[in-house]
């Protein structure tokens, strides 16, 4: 028998394929280039002495010791670098905001224990670390400012004594008459939800190498960053440097789940030190850095009530949410960024009338909280569902009728949300229907009442999110904030022997985006796959580029590469007009050849190429042009994504250890480029979100020291913990982006969290036990759980009497 | 989380060992598998002047077995103690528990003498020492001895190995043949610290219990036997009741510590949930159930 052969027509588009990953086999094989892998010649390391203190003044530092020491280059504090950087101050455009400067080393006083204040360069990290020990610090402590609620309140330590306050941003949002709603309400139901503070744990920690050209005024910042062109704009203000003498390179990046998509003072203190020393520069965070000062995230108390009508449907939503933002406000995306947006998403997927909030950022002496992956969408998710669940016990509905009665119907699209945001037609019924069918949702609610029979604790929880991604020039992806985030620029190229080079703004540090856009050119150009290089993370690339975050590669890169390509297309078609002597109209390209339509004249690409560039004669002279297009891409609006989410789990009614069972996700991300890409974003961003559930939290004491400072007490789940997955994709309408992708990386995190709440919640409910902190760690459901036994025990008796 | 700068010595024999360690005067440290010298190093927590690595020493990675007990050197690697046929024959209980310690890497590296000289109060293999009646053989400029494991933990991460001390091997006793054994282990994610886990090894001799053993780790200050659970079990028909007041003087005898990961209660609580549950498998496989 022999195989069919694959015609061409037949041959799918590479958009929608299973491709796999071609970064892979060089980040797998160890042949990945990160930045501590670079070792230029005459190469200073840096090691920082770090403030053990959260909140002091600085009386006094004697370096002279440090100075002295084997192998040490320079040891600089604050008043060293006086003139050398402007500080910059992460600018919003919200009335009651006040912004914090972002300096290298602390000046005058210190906010949070991590803080770098002297730092150390050295011929190693050993001997930086060995003079660290000599330097002497003379803190005068100024009261530490922990508990939120506490900070807030007037007669707490000011962080920021200009300010006059430590709260740095005040909302309120609100929409038709919800005093009237909640009076009028036949139910009620409300919780105060707190979600805890995580660290983002990238397996790579942040690292830098600023590199000085003296004999031509540029420096070259190697950064392990997700934005790097954010870097390169920031710095270039700092340092008063045009952006042709100062470019920023992120290479292989190892993750970084929010943690690398800020700007950072030991990104400002190589490229000073560099330029003044006139010798590469490197420092490298260690584990103890980098769950002491990488940005952290979500930590949250959200007090939120919802009115519904006597058929389940709601009918206002109320929230007062507290963040307690850390030390500074995150450059450049202000301390708004997840607090205001926690607001922002409360109203989820359900048409909800009558919305309103209040929210507060708030500052304390502990690491400064930024981008995590999901932002604001986790604890927003997580107080929405688990009020859906309450209002369905209460109601003595299923929990997934409830939402069904909720939900924006396919018939609303546009919606606009209590909090201003629009949603565009996105499939979220569909989304909890096919997660229901294909877990068997019935047959799992049979099972419960099996184990419950039994005396085991089964839980189903399920979690329906709607989100934005994508989001263009319309609005910033952090509220206020006035860099446009909106844009992406993409420069597509065939070069003078046939290959074919993508160049984005966007920076990969995981997501495969050197396969997705690849892919997306491919058939934009009619190209092979294996022909086209990406490049990114590299600001000399594109004239303007931020990076990646917000669920936007796809969408914006993407968009961009599309218009770029599709420009270098009727070049490459013009001139293969001219070559073939054929009308453009009848040429096709695929597979990295042009064929004249019927016939078997082709050429391939690198034949046109190589007649456009190289060959006298080929073209006529007045018409060649150069196979090159750089496009811009705005989607303006932006995009839903949307997902319901089903955990099972199982709690061990002695020891409440929680083992997670099958877990479903059902997810619209629009036309998918790539399964099985959007597959491992959804692994992995569950994974994340079961940590934020059931492991992940930072804890500070009461003296502001971090006492997760090391990966035995900062527990990551690792593969055990993970239970297996299914994930469903529902490829509803499509949306208005070029392309019609919507982002899809950060959903599975924005998920997990309340999907699990709910099932932990589910299977306590015989005990009256609901899960409104989170992670719920082993010794909060023994607290819990002991409570309500004692409960039930003192109901008992008092019922015998 | 870089060490200050130390020597470094590879020994190819005991001698040469306690040779470099005398001479150091108190100023070295052993490293075995390395697995919890180098995180302290790293911290600075320790900052020895020299390292004395007894990989290279041969003869120290060995498993006897002989009729009344196992001798395993101190250079046996974790993975061994876990896989090796003739412990998983002879202790199961060992190999069980060896299972539950840190992941495969660190088992492939960490070994019998390093864990119980470091005594980590939550780890498994000084529990094990306990509750297998181990005798901890070493050597020392002045011969050596052999210390019984219920004299050799004496707190947190404290022996009573002394500085010029090398630990050579355990001998842990065998059961009696027929005997049952369970062990169980609560931790917050796979291969971590235990929050507490429990041991139990026993025999049934007309229906009574005889020569019960119930050990305990993470719930204390060390590793621990329950002699009184043990007392009030000994000579006594198995059953609920007698399971429960044994876990209840579990409870009365454990002072856990609170930590971040739990507190003095849960582990409490965790102690008694255990030691009930390891008495029930282990009184049912010496009835033959084979649970
Ligand atoms: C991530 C992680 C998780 C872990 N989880 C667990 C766990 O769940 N349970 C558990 O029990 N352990 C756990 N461990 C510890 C691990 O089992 C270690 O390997 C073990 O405790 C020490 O063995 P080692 O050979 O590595 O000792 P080393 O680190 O080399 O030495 C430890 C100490 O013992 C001394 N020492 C070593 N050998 C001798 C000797 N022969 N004579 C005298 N002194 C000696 C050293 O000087 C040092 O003070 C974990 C470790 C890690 C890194």
């Amino acid at each position: 028998m022999t195989e069919p052969v694959e015609t061409l027509a037949a041959r799918p588009k590479s958009v929608g394929a299973r491709v796999r990953r071609t970064e892979d086999p060089r980040l797998l094989a160890g042949q990945g280039r990160y930045v501590d892998d670079l070792a230029p010649p005459r190469l200073l390391h840096v090691a920082f002495r770090r403030s053990d203190m959260s909140h002091a003044r600085i009386r006094g530092l004697d370096l002279e010791a440090a100075r002295g020491a084997p192998g040490v280059v320079a040891v600089v504090a604050a008043a060293d670098l006086e003139g050398l950087a402007k500080p910059l101050v992460a600018a919003s455009r919200m009335a009651s905001y006040h912004g914090t400067p972002l300096r290298p080393l602390a000046e005058g006083k210190v906010r949070f224990v991590g803080e770098p204040v002297v730092a150390v360069a050295a011929e190693s990290r050993y001997l930086a670390e060995d003079a660290l020990e000599l330097v002497d610090i003379d803190f005068e402590p100024l009261g530490t400012v922990i508990d939120p609620e506490a900070a807030a309140a007037g007669d707490a330590p000011l962080l920021h004594e200009e300010i006059g306050t430590n709260v740095l941003v005040e909302r309120r949002f609100r929409r038709g008459e919800p005093e009237a709603a909640f009076a009028a309400a036949a139910h009620r139901v409300g919780g105060s939800f707190r979600f805890r503070r995580k660290s983002p744990g990238a397996i790579e920690n942040r690292a830098c190498l600023a590199e000085w050209d003296a004999g031509r005024g540029a420096l070259t910042l190697h950064s392990a960053s997700g934005i790097p062109g954010i870097v390169r704009d920031a710095l270039s203000e700092a340092l008063d440097l045009p952006g042709h003498r100062l470019r920023v390179v992120a290479p292989d990046v190892g993750g970084s789940f929010g943690g690398k998509g800020s700007l950072y003072p030991e990104e400002i203190l190589v490229s000073l030190l560099a330029r003044r020393l006139g010798r590469p520069i490197k420092w490298t965070s260690d584990r103890l850095e980098d769950l002491t000062a990488t940005s952290q995230a979500f930590d949250e108390i959200v007090e939120a009530e919802m009115a519904l009508d006597a058929e389940g449907r709601v009918l206002a939503l109320r929230a007062e949410v507290l963040g307690d933002t850390g030390a500074y406000s995150i450059y450049p995306w202000t301390a708004g960024l997840e607090p205001v947006q926690v607001v922002g998403f409360l109203p989820g997927p359900y048409r909800i009338e009558h919305y309103e909030a209040h929210v507060r950022a708030v500052a304390t002496s502990k690491a400064p909280t930024g981008p995590y992956r999901g932002v604001g969408r986790p604890a927003a998710v997580f107080a929405t569902e688990r009020l859906m669940d309450l209002a369905a016990r209460k109601l003595g509905l299923d929990p997934k009728e409830i939402r069904l009665r909720n939900f924006v119907r396919p018939e609303d699209f546009p919606y606009k949300i209590g909090s201003g945001i629009v949603w565009d037609r996105s499939g979220f019924t569909e989304c909890l229907e096919a997660a229901c069918a294909r877990a068997g949702y019935p047959a799992l609610r049979e099972k419960q009442r099996q184990a419950r029979a039994e005396g085991r604790w089964f839980g189903i929880g399920l979690a329906s999110y709607a989100e934005l991604t994508g989001i263009g020039s319309k609005i910033s992806v952090a509220p206020g904030m006035p860099i446009n985030t909106g844009t992406e620029t993409a420069v597509v190229r065939i070069d003078s022997t046939g290959g074919i080079t993508a160049a984005v703004g966007i920076a990969s540090h995981g997501q495969g985006l050197e396969t997705t856009l690849a892919q997306v050119v491919a058939d934009e150009l009619g190209a092979r796959l294996e022909d086209i290089r990406i490049v990114q993370g590299d600001s000399d690339a594109v004239p303007n580029a931020t990076g990646t975050y917000a669920s936007r590669g796809a969408v914006l890169a993407g968009g961009a590469a599309i218009l770029a390509s599709r420009v270098v297309r009727e070049k490459l078609l013009r001139a293969a007009g001219h070559l073939l002597e054929a009308a453009e109209a009848d040429l096709e390209a695929r597979d990295g050849r042009v064929t004249v339509a019927g016939t078997d004249r082709s050429m391939s690409f690198r034949e046109i190429a190589r007649a456009v560039y190289s060959e006298i004669g080929r073209i006529p002279h007045d018409k060649r042009e150069e196979l090159e297009a750089t496009r811009l891409y705005d989607p303006y609006y932006g995009t839903t994504s949307s997902a319901t989410h089903v955990a099972t789990l199982e709690i061990d009614p002695e020891t409440y250890r929680v083992t997670l069972g099958a877990y479903l996700v059902a997810e619209d991300c629009g036309r998918i480029i790539n399964p099985m890409i959007v597959d491992g974003q959804v692994h992995g961003g569950v994974a994340q979100g079961v940590g934020a559930a059931l492991y992940e939290e930072v804890v500070y004491d009461a003296d502001g020291q971090n006492l997760t400072a090391s990966l035995v007490d900062y527990l990551i789940p690792s593969a055990p913990e993970v239970p297996p997955m299914t994930v469903l994709h529902v490829e509803g309408e499509l949306p208005a982006t070029l392309g019609g992708f919507r982002g899809m990386g950060e959903g599975g995190t924005i998920g997990a969290p309340a999907a699990i709440a709910n099932a932990l919640s589910d299977a306590l409910a015989p005990l009256g036990i609901g899960i409104d902190e989170l992670p719920a760690t082993p010794e909060r459901l023994f607290r819990l759980i002991e409570r309500a036994q004692q409960r039930q025990d003192n109901q008992s008796t008092g019922e015998e009497r | 989380m870089k060490p200050a700068a130390f020597d470094y010595l590879a020994v190819e024999s005991v001698e040469a060992a306690l040779e470099a360690l005398a001479r150091a005067g108190g100023e070295a440290k052993i490293v075995a598998g390395g697995q919890s010298l180098v995180p302290m190093l790293n911290f600075r927590l320790l900052q020895p002047a020299l390292l004395v690595d007894i990989n290279r020493i041969p003869g120290l990675d060995f498993i006897a077995v002989e009729p009344a007990r196992i001798r395993v050197g101190a250079l046996t690697r974790h993975h061994r103690q876990e896989t090796a046929p003739e412990l998983r024959e002879h202790l199961p209980v060992l190999s069980a528990a060896m299972a539950e310690v840190a992941h495969l890497a660190i088992r492939n590296r960490g070994t019998l003498g390093g864990s119980l000289s470091h005594a980590d109060p939550a780890a498994e293999l000084p529990m094990m020492a306990l509750l297998l009646d181990a005798e901890i053989a070493t050597a020392s400029p002045s011969g050596g001895r052999r210390i019984a494991a219920r004299d050799f933990f004496l707190g947190p991460l404290a022996t009573g190995l002394a500085e010029d001390e090398l630990l050579i091997e355990v001998a842990f006793a065998r059961p009696a043949a027929g005997s049952g054994w369970a062990f169980e282990e609560v931790a917050r994610r796979s291969g971590d610290f235990a929050l507490a886990a429990a041991a139990v090894t026993l025999r049934l001799q007309d229906g009574r219990i005889a020569e019960p053993h119930v050990a305990l780790t993470g719930v204390d200050e060390t590793p621990l036997r329950a002699g009184a659970a043990e007392a009030l079990l000994d000579g006594e028909a198995p059953g609920a009741e007698l399971f429960a007041a044994a876990a209840e003087a579990v409870r009365r005898r454990v002072q856990p510590n609170t930590d971040l990961h739990a507190s003095a209660d849960y582990r409490r609580h965790l102690a008694g949930v255990l030691v009930r549950r390891t008495l029930e498998k282990a009184a049912a496989q010496a009835a033959g159930g084979r649970a």
